[in-house]
């Protein structure tokens, strides 16, 4: 339903709104849902620019565990809520949106599995409720909607952390974490997997290596969990595993595939420019592989995998918490040179 | 660090079912090595899972009054230090605590906070380039969940040629090279006093050629 009412109120804006920069779109929708606030809404969703606190308030864990900043979709009447979503929508690619809307959409399962625990174990956060569900997602802003000035628009909540600094023309989607539990579901019908992408074309590359490739590219340690997942701003840890140069054409295609599944979240021409800056890095971009690879067909790996290049990190963390860790993904997408777009030519 | 198995066994009983989001039955210590010339850092994020917290609570609130007294969150500090060592080129490198963060105890509990330390440790000075650190931690061993990593060094002088680790992570080594040391100090003083020596030399035979009458 927000999905449609944002798709309306993107198309109702009619052609000038198409011929519009991406960044002038963007705009658009954040003056579009601004003015839907009351005053004391946006005083909660607009923080200053340079309000680091803000900045750095996200995470995995659901909202009852970790609060964020801005107001909720929960908080949001419907006509608040549907400009929200366009907003989301203008900042995002088509499969970027959609799969924001599927981590969401799988988070609502969690509130009904949680709703209908009757032992009441597994509450958790503060007051006993974690806040689970497709609506306690938040929306905020850092600095004011601008086509020249940078400012950063984020939108998050359980499993989701995009944090989106727009500078002018660019769009710098990193830091950005993206998860999912249930990471396959089935609705209308139809078997969804949030980061089944992510799964499948890692799987696809690895099986791609040769055996002497593979056997750089598989670590013999254990690896638990994210290593730069939430707080963990401004690191840069020490590659591992097959550096890119030692691949071939196509397995460095392969690998921008892979990539692209983060580097394309964010609207079409940002990350046209993500990628060719990725792809000019590719050769000093390092692949590893830590579990098995043995996979069934259409289920999401076990697996933990890092690439990581003088531009990017990315890690896929499937959660041994108990459950199916395959069930249960965190990722992480990191530029650690220009998260939160610090670099000064990005300002 | 001893653990009690009646109480392990009872925080691990009391969880059975999987929790949405939680960690769960284990203690994660992720461990970040920052290495410059002079010291080496090692920050330490420490996060108890829902169903070992109250375990692990109950070694760091020892009166159990819910609160972390800044006389226990030392007293963690000394436990732990006693399960971790760093050691460079064989020799062990006391480890100075320099920056402490413990999270409350009711979000511990949940499963859902952290604790980070800092610490410092002063590297000596020796004519050697090719260097091998070596951390080992073994605090908590049979909830932990290890992570390790090197930082990727700021000064273009150090260069990080391997690592290894076992497959917990409990035990992890790593090498590194090193210009701009003692022995490059030296070979510098070595290359200016040669050339002093040449100078000296070249003046004295330039002044020994001149004619009498000019000197």
């Amino acid at each position: 339903m927000i999905c449609l009412c944002a798709a309306v109120l993107l198309g109702s804006s009619g052609p000038s709104l198409l011929a519009q920069s991406p960044t002038a779109r963007i705009v658009s929708a954040a003056n579009a849902f601004l003015s839907t606030l009351t005053e004391q809404q946006r005083r909660r969703v607009v923080y200053a620019f340079n309000d680091e606190q803000q900045r750095a308030r996200w995470s995995n864990f659901p909202i009852g565990m970790v609060p964020r900043g801005g107001i909720s979709l929960k908080e949001m009447s419907a006509a608040q809520s549907s400009a929200a979503m366009a907003l989301l929508s203008a900042a995002l690619s088509k499969r970027g949106f959609e799969k924001v809307q599927q981590i969401m959409e799988g988070d609502e399962r969690n509130k009904i599995a949680e709703g209908s625990r009757q032992d009441g174990k597994g509450k958790g956060g503060k007051g006993g409720d974690p806040g689970f569900g497709k609506d306690n997602y938040y929306i905020s802003m850092l600095g004011q909607p601008s086509e020249t000035n940078p400012w950063m628009l984020q939108f998050g909540g359980h499993h989701l952390a995009v944090n989106l600094t727009i500078s002018g023309a660019r769009g710098i989607l990193t830091p950005t974490l993206t998860g999912a539990q249930p990471a396959l579901y089935q609705a209308d019908g139809k078997t969804v997997r949030p980061l089944g992408q992510e799964s499948d074309k890692a799987v696809a590359l690895l099986n791609a290596l040769d055996q002497n490739q593979r056997k750089q590219a598989v670590l013999n340690y254990r690896v638990a969990d994210l290593v730069l997942g939430p707080g963990a701003d401004g690191k840069t840890i020490q590659p591992e595993g097959l550096k890119a140069s030692n691949l071939n054409e196509k397995q460095q295609a392969m690998l921008l595939d892979l990539i692209s599944e983060w580097a394309g979240i964010v609207h079409e021409t940002a990350a046209a420019a993500r990628m060719a800056e990725l792809k000019a890095d590719i050769n000093d971009t390092w692949f590893a592989w830590r579990g098995s690879t043995n996979v069934t067909e259409g289920t999401n790996i076990a697996s933990y995998y890092r690439i990581q290049g003088p531009h990017l990190v990315i890690e896929y963390a499937p959660q041994g918490l108990g459950g199916d860790p395959s069930n249960h993904i965190h990722t992480m997408y990191r530029d650690p040179t220009n998260d939160y777009g610090r670099k000064p030519n990005s300002k | 660090m001893r653990i009690n198995p009646a109480l392990f066994s009872f925080v691990i009983l009391a969880f059975p079912a999987p929790s949405l989001a939680h960690r769960l039955d284990e203690y994660l210590q992720a461990t970040t090595i920052s290495i410059e010339k002079d010291r080496i850092a090692v920050e330490m994020r420490l996060s108890p899972g829902v169903a070992v917290a109250p375990f692990v609570l109950s070694t760091i609130d020892r009166n159990g009054d819910g609160v972390i007294s800044a006389i226990e969150e030392a007293d963690y500090v000394r436990q732990l230090l006693q399960d971790i060592s760093l050691t460079l080129d064989g020799d062990v490198l006391a480890l100075r605590l320099v920056s402490k963060t413990f999270a409350r105890v009711e979000d511990m509990r949940e499963g859902m906070a952290e604790i980070y330390l800092t610490f410092f440790a002063a590297v000596p000075r020796q004519d050697v380039t090719a260097r091998q650190l070596i951390f080992e931690n073994s605090h908590q061993k049979r909830i932990a969940a290890y992570l390790v990593n090197a930082i990727v060094p700021s000064d273009p002088d150090i260069r990080i040629t391997a690592q290894s680790r076992n497959f917990q992570q409990s035990s992890y080594r790593l090498d590194y090279s090193q210009a701009g040391g003692e022995s490059q100090h030296a070979w510098l003083l070595a290359l200016a006093v040669l050339m002093a020596v040449r100078f000296g030399y070249l003046w004295w035979r330039r002044r020994e050629r001149r004619p009498v009458s000019a000197r």
